[in-house]
């Protein structure tokens, strides 16, 4: 698979959605397989929460994946033999886009919390101005899972002319009052994290890692499913060897305390804070006074929505609803829900009917 | 799978251009051939995983559900033809899925067997359940709850306050006969409507 990874600078700067102004930015991305002659063949994938550009083969030494290289590859559900596939990291992260880690020009220092607030908007703004500089007039499909869900679905409302069709998977339209608490609470952990310093803690060079790790716990059981929790861990005691702490007991708290260190070695804290903002400040209506039908009016692109039935983040419902009101506008749209153990991360794991549902959409 | 015979006569009452939902689309032929012939804006409900995925590869857009949840869940919606083919009677009340069927569109297309077909009686008259092309499954493995007669069907919809604007009767070869349009109740094996509210 032919993969390059590239930072592109947009001297133009953007205007964002909360009226504050980048004089300039740069993009992360990563592509693989070929942009065609005519520029026909590109497939634009945006990443979830926490993900970033690195969407599919070997990304470090260790030989782990990108994070949908089950999905994209060489004969993959999006062939990468066939299309030219683009992932870039959303402004605002931590994976080489601009975002707090980033030197802010009139200060000579990192931006840190002074970083502007960013809009699911925004982010496709910046991603068609990365399509601009790539030369695609319009992608043959954009598609993503979760907040990557939410970024297709706006593309499909902010430049209909522009794509060809959305897969939106494990998204919604809006997020809901829980999703808003449940971000709060991992907010609050960092906040309340000594190292944070009210966002500064770059400066005196340490990070709030407790914050994250206890934001990141949470996290992934809102990500994960009853079902799965049980099957993979049960009440099985985690054996006194590979503890992590001396206080865990059970599996389950050993996997938590792991993952939640492991995060919080990569991850920026202003960063999650400005990603979790952006989430809980989604909701595609806004404009139209929380009339989906109105807004969805303008779709060109043929719509899939998928949900997953042991999701409870973004419950089936809420691919159910986006798909009632493309519907009653007359844009086409597919719904399914799929069997997925994994809770909301099920767009993660690519189960046979998954896998020839995306295929058979982005082949039709 | 439905007859050439049974397509053309739905085909025959989709207006150009008009927004059609058929519940229990299967591979998504017939509204593939009204979405390449008469350019309307179709919709397909279906639960059969392997048919879904048909769809998907056509490009028609479906969603997956079953007839009873799709007529539930679209109430409210606003459709020129809703079509429903050969599942009437494996719903589980008919009379309601109608009534919602013709909220949700102006005119609904309902094809249904016909329980007093000939064939179906001397079945019965044997002392066996009735196995026919429309009725294919023994009685341990059909999904039909609800089995009617061309007489049933109509005088529901008599007390309902249905208007049939158009109907056609087909015998077992899914043929307009001579016969299965004289006598309906005895020598359809399938009636084939086009309701509306009165």
């Amino acid at each position: 698979m032919k993969t390059n990874q590239n930072l592109i600078e947009f001297e133009g700067g953007l205007d964002l959605e909360s009226g504050a102004r980048l004089d300039s930015f740069e993009l992360m991305i990563e592509t693989y397989g070929e942009l065609n002659e005519d520029r026909s063949n590109g497939i634009l994938v945006c990443h979830a929460f926490s993900g970033n550009h690195q969407a599919a083969g070997i990304v470090n030494d260790k030989k782990e994946t990108g994070w949908w290289d089950n999905i994209i590859g060489p004969g993959k559900a999006v062939d990468t033999n066939k299309y030219f596939v683009v992932c870039s990291n959303n402004l605002g992260g931590c994976s080489g886009s601009s975002g707090p880690l980033s030197i802010n020009p009139a200060s000579k220092k990192p931006y840190g919390k002074d970083f502007p607030s960013i809009s699911v908007v925004d982010w496709v703004n910046s991603q068609k101005l990365l399509s601009d500089y790539l030369g695609i007039t319009k992608w043959d499909m954009v598609l993503g899972g979760s907040l990557g869900g939410m970024q297709a679905l706006q593309w499909s409302i902010s430049f209909p002319g522009s794509l060809n069709k959305a897969g939106i998977f494990a998204a919604a339209a809006k997020s809901s009052t829980q999703n808003i608490a449940m971000n709060e609470v991992g907010r609050e952990a960092i906040r309340k994290d000594k190292h944070f310093m009210d966002g500064d803690y770059l400066l005196h060079d340490i990070k709030p890692k407790s914050g994250l790790k206890t934001a990141r716990m949470l996290g992934h059981i809102t990500y994960s499913s009853e079902a799965i929790m049980d099957q993979k861990f049960g009440r099985n005691f985690q054996d006194i060897k590979s503890k992590i702490d001396r206080d865990v007991d059970y599996q389950v708290e050993n996997y938590l305390q792991y993952k939640g260190e492991k995060f919080s070695d990569v991850f920026d804290a202003n960063s999650y804070i400005l990603m979790t903002k952006a989430m809980d400040g989604y909701d595609a209506s806004y404009a139209t006074n929380g009339d989906l039908e109105k807004v969805l009016s303008r779709v060109k692109a043929k719509l899939l929505v998928i949900g997953f039935d042991s999701d409870w983040l973004y419950p089936p419902q809420r691919s159910k609803e986006i798909q009632l009101a493309a519907m009653n506008v007359g844009v086409a749209c597919s719904c399914v829900i799929l069997e997925g153990r994994q809770g909301h991360d099920s767009f993660l794991f690519a189960s046979n009917r998954y896998v020839d549902i995306v295929r058979g959409f982005i082949e039709s | 799978m439905m007859n050439i015979q049974l397509t053309n006569i739905i085909k025959n009452w989709i207006p150009d251009d008009s927004r059609v939902i058929d519940f229990g689309c299967g591979d998504g032929s017939l509204l593939k051939d009204l979405v390449d012939q008469k350019n309307v804006c179709g919709y397909g409900v279906e639960i059969d995983h392997k048919k879904i995925q048909e769809c998907v590869m056509k490009g028609i857009s479906v969603i997956e559900k079953d007839i009873d949840e799709g007529i539930q869940d679209f109430e409210s919606s606003n459709f020129d033809v809703a079509i429903m083919a050969s599942s009437i009677q494996c719903l589980k009340e008919p009379h309601i899925a109608l009534r919602k069927m013709l909220n949700l569109s102006k005119q609904c297309i309902v094809t249904l067997p016909n329980l007093g077909f000939w064939k179906c009686r001397l079945d019965l008259a044997s002392g066996r359940m009735p196995v026919t092309p429309n009725l294919p499954s023994s009685w341990y493995e059909t999904k039909n709850l609800h089995l009617c007669t061309i007489k049933d069907f109509e005088k529901l919809c008599e007390s309902e306050g249905f208007a049939i604007n158009e109907r056609f009767f087909l015998n077992d070869k899914g043929n307009k006969s001579i016969l299965s349009t004289r006598l309906p109740n005895t020598f359809a094996s399938e009636g084939v409507y086009l309701l509306a509210k009165k």
